[in-house]
């Protein structure tokens, strides 16, 4: 790919105001790069280790979507949110159902989604969010160095993926949830399954602490580094654990609670700074870890307070024809605040469904932190933003 | 002592990591050998889509159900002799989604727990389930006896 | 060398030869022999680190090649490599490209002919032999430039640079950090360094408090000059793709692979000799029993396998933490560490 003319112009600006005779480099952290989390290009400008200019290239997974929407249904297009997000496929499919209904709410049309409906939904979203934080774990991990916990991440996250299996039948693109509940209920053995990995995982989350978190070595790679003030982070609208690392306590779930997450007794994970600065990549690393703990006693809460047997869909006409409304609809996914905004026309088929993505606006945040850091610390900030291209592209 | 104070901590971490991987090393490891091990699949694992043609209606509602159409329906012949010329399912373009399986009336087209079909050319993974024309199923008229047999009921 | 020199020459149709054909076959024994280990060596180590890292993992390593947990996995990757297509970058500089690995395989295998495998076991009774090794393992480095630069590839060359700093830096604890052990014995010939701690296993030089320091400083000079984690900067595969060894394919990356863990086995067998007792087991009961290259390999394995255990096990250090740790706290350890020795060993 050729560069950039408007680069190459200022580029050299850059060049002739330099006092000594050496030249920035310009290098492509390129599409295909074992750090970048998908096909994101970097044009990174340096002067020896130390980056000077960060501008990140996006498009490479480009899969026209939202044009997509426009010609199909809405019971069709929530197998489209998974592809998505395509780690927390969960979370987005939920996320469209919920903008969906309140989309018939707002158009006047009855909905109510079943207790039981429910808590499946919270308890399946929670752990989709846990298996999207420890993805973010173990390749976090890899960016900064260290091979093992990766692999220790897999096998925690297989647990979770083999109640998936067992509940609708896929192990990445669900299409579980739908517009008025989820499509099949939890079978008997792997709710059995779900009480023995909320037994276990505290215990694993306490050795992923003692491997990565406490090491001193991964302590001095992302303390301190990559710091987004939170002025920055809201500015730049970052959202999830990016804005929640930097300090400011802001979580959809409990601020603008949808669902029925004002039943559970839990607290929203805050970056504190305790190993450098306040919103350094340690703490964004953090405040993942301890969402996972937080999620595992959501969803342990929830299986104590949910009936034991009940309705799993709502009454739903057959063709869904909605009244002309729109509807902007906005939830926390795993890697931030997801939003939909939906324009129906009347008929069954959306007019417009826009997808605000999270890892998108958290991708913007880079081009400012990115000056002054070295080629490592940018590799660790990037990671640790834990950005997904399919979200990104769309 | 800053220094010695450091050094302590960071040989202490590492330390401690170092033996959580030595105790993984005897353990044992928790894959499978596949393909001489398999995974036992659940019941609702959504592998190939399987068409049981005796009991299809060719009402082509699974192939307007589904998103990327690769359910390919020929119909030929008008009234008495209404056949279904071709039933053929594009997995190029499945996505495995089971949409299909919903607004199927009779229950014929159900996911199978098949997952193991390579192939060297693409036009090889278009599968044809009728070979020759055959007659719609024409379901029986339904009574109050035989309210257990829709699609609904069963699932429940 | 000298026993084998000695045997040819008793060999009956032999003596007829001139002394410097005796010399050159005697040489051209030890050289074959040595790499015969080496090489060996070399591909065990490479299925080792595989099937370490899996077991570490949760998950096996090879299996399938060889029929016993991938015991024929080596011998398969080195046919693999050797059928790989050559491919030369066109704006490469072509010499300093292709004499790269050579380079940096040479200065790795150099160093194995003063290690003492055995009482007589020697390639060369060298007087300097310690210094020797030092000096022929800082070919890497010129290797490592050569690789960076040839390669007209910018992130080689980030690999490079990194690499030749790096490299450079630790050498200097590395080579300190063996004084103290040669104030002790008074000699650089490492037979004699041998020698010294026969018998008991507390004669060994690391049970010494002193000693202990300056092995685990060796230990951590040591992961650095043969670029393993926590110092894996110039190679690091999640940054820079891969390094100094992007833009090789085929044998000549084998060759990179094989120096790299050739030079482990070299700087493992230098510890092993110099602080833990080399061929001597330690009890010397088994001293007689057991073949002492036997028991030095075995040592310069499990010294290997702590490599290899570090590395799945830590993160790796950023370029400047890696040079604030050579500068600012290894190398003022080890010249306190040479201080307290050197006044101990005179007040004795």
């Amino acid at each position: 790919m050729s560069i950039d003319p408007r680069e190459t112009i200022a580029a050299r600006e850059d060049d002739r105001a330099r006092p000594l005779r050496s030249q920035l480099l310009h290098i492509n952290m390129g599409p295909q790069h074992p750090a970048t989390h998908g096909v994101l290009r970097l044009f990174v400008t340096t002067d020896g280790e130390v980056v000077s200019r960060v501008v990140p290239y996006i498009g490479y997974l480009h899969r026209c979507a939202e044009k997509i929407a426009e010609g199909n249904t809405y019971h069709q297009y929530v197998l489209y949110t998974d592809r998505m997000d395509y780690l927390a496929a969960m979370n987005q499919n939920w996320t469209y159902c919920l903008a969906v209904e309140s989309l018939m709410r707002a158009a006047g049309m009855e909905v109510e989604i079943p207790e039981y409906a429910e808590y499946v939904r919270v308890i399946i979203g929670e752990l989709n969010r846990i298996a999207s934080h420890l993805i973010s774990f173990g390749t976090y991990g890899l960016d900064i160095g260290a091979f093992t916990p990766f692999l220790h991440a897999i096998r925690e996250r297989e647990a979770i993926l083999n109640v998936f299996e067992k509940v609708c039948g896929a192990r990445l693109m669900y299409t579980y949830y739908d517009v008025g509940g989820v499509k099949w209920d939890i079978p008997p053995a792997a709710m059995d399954e779900i009480k023995l990995f909320v037994e276990l995982f505290p215990k694993k989350l306490d050795e992923y602490n003692t491997l990565l978190t406490n090491n001193e070595i991964f302590i001095g790679r992302t303390a301190n580094v990559g710091v987004i003030s939170p002025e920055d982070a809201v500015g730049y609208g970052c959202s999830g654990p990016v804005l929640r690392g930097s300090g400011v306590d802001w979580d959809l779930r409990r601020d603008e609670p949808y669902s029925i997450y004002d039943r559970f007794d839990w607290k929203p994970a805050v970056g504190t700074g305790e190993m450098g600065t306040v919103g350094d990549c340690w703490d964004r690393y953090k405040v993942r870890m301890d969402e996972m703990a937080e999620s595992t006693r959501i969803v342990q809460q929830c299986l104590d307070q949910m009936p034991a047997t009940g309705e799993v869909m709502a009454e739903m006409p057959k063709i869904l024809k909605i009244p002309p409304s729109e509807i902007f609809f906005r939830a926390e996914a795993p890697k931030g605040e997801l939003a939909f905004y939906i324009v129906s026309d009347g008929g069954n088929i959306p007019f417009r469904c826009k997808t605000r993505s999270p890892s998108l606006h958290n991708l913007g945040v880079i081009e400012k932190v990115g000056r002054g850091l070295m080629i490592s610390d940018l590799v660790a900030t990037v990671g640790s933003l834990d950005l997904v291209l399919g979200e990104i592209d769309r | 002592m800053k220094l010695a104070k450091d050094i302590y901590k960071t040989l202490a971490s590492i330390v401690k990591g170092m033996a959580i991987t030595i105790r993984y090393l005897f353990r044992k490891p928790v894959t499978q050998q596949f393909p001489d091990e398999r995974w036992s699949l659940p019941e609702r694992f959504r592998g190939f889509v399987h068409n049981d043609v005796p009991r299809c209606t060719a009402c082509l509602l699974c192939a307007k159900a589904c998103p990327v159409d690769c359910i390919y329906i020929e119909l030929e012949g008008k009234g008495k002799d209404r056949k279904m010329s071709r039933y053929a399912i594009d997995y190029n373009k499945c996505i495995w989604c089971s949409l299909c399986t919903e607004p199927c009336p009779t229950n014929c087209i159900t996911m199978s727990h098949d997952y193991d079909h390579s192939v060297y050319m693409r036009q090889r993974l278009v599968y044809e389930y009728v070979d020759e024309p055959v007659v719609p199923y024409k379901p029986p008229k339904k009574s109050k006896a035989d309210e257990g047999d829709t699609p609904e009921a069963k699932e429940a | 060398m000298e026993a084998l020199l000695q045997t040819l020459q008793g060999i009956g149709w032999m003596q007829s030869w001139p002394e410097w054909m005796l010399l050159a076959t005697a040489a051209l024994t030890v050289a074959t022999g040595i790499l015969a280990i080496v090489a060996v060596a070399v591909m065990a180590f490479s299925l080792a680190e595989r099937k370490v890292a899996g077991f570490m993992q949760s998950r096996y390593g090879p299996m399938y090649v060889g029929g016993w947990h991938g015991i024929l996995q080596p011998i398969a990757d080195g046919i693999k490599f050797l059928l790989k297509e050559d491919i030369a970058p066109v704006n490469a500089d072509q010499a300093l490209w292709r004499a790269a690995p050579v380079v940096v395989f040479t200065g790795a295998f150099l160093s194995f002919v003063v290690l003492p495998f055995g009482p007589s076991f020697v390639g060369a009774k060298l007087d300097v032999g310690l210094f020797y090794t030092f000096a022929t393992s800082s070919l890497v480095v010129i290797g490592i430039i050569m690789a960076g630069w040839g390669s007209a590839n910018k992130w080689s060359l980030y690999g490079a640079m990194r690499g030749a700093s790096q490299v450079i830096s630790y050498e200097i604890p590395l080579a300190i950090s063996v004084l103290p052990v040669v104030i002790a014995t008074g000699t650089l010939n490492l037979g004699v360094i041998t020698e010294a701690q026969a018998g008991w296993i507390w004669r060994w030089h690391v049970f010494h408090p002193l000693l202990l320091a300056s092995f685990l400083v060796y230990l951590v000079a040591a992961l650095a000059e043969v670029n393993r984690i926590p110092f894996d900067l110039p190679e690091s595969e999640s940054e820079l793709v891969a390094g100094y060894h992007t833009e090789y394919t085929g044998m000549k990356f084998a060759f990179f692979m094989l120096g790299e863990y050739a030079d482990m086995f070299a700087v493992s067998a230098i510890a092993v000799t110099v602080f833990l007792g080399g061929y001597h087991s330690g009890v010397p009961v088994v001293d007689k029993v057991v073949p002492a290259p036997l028991i030095f390999l075995t040592k310069s394995v499990l010294m290997v396998f702590v490599m290899m255990w570090l590395r799945w096990t830590l993160p790796r250090l950023r370029v400047d933490q890696l040079m604030n740790v050579c500068w600012r706290v290894l190398l003022p350890i080890i010249l306190g560490i040479l201080l307290l020795y050197g006044l101990l060993k005179t007040i004795h």
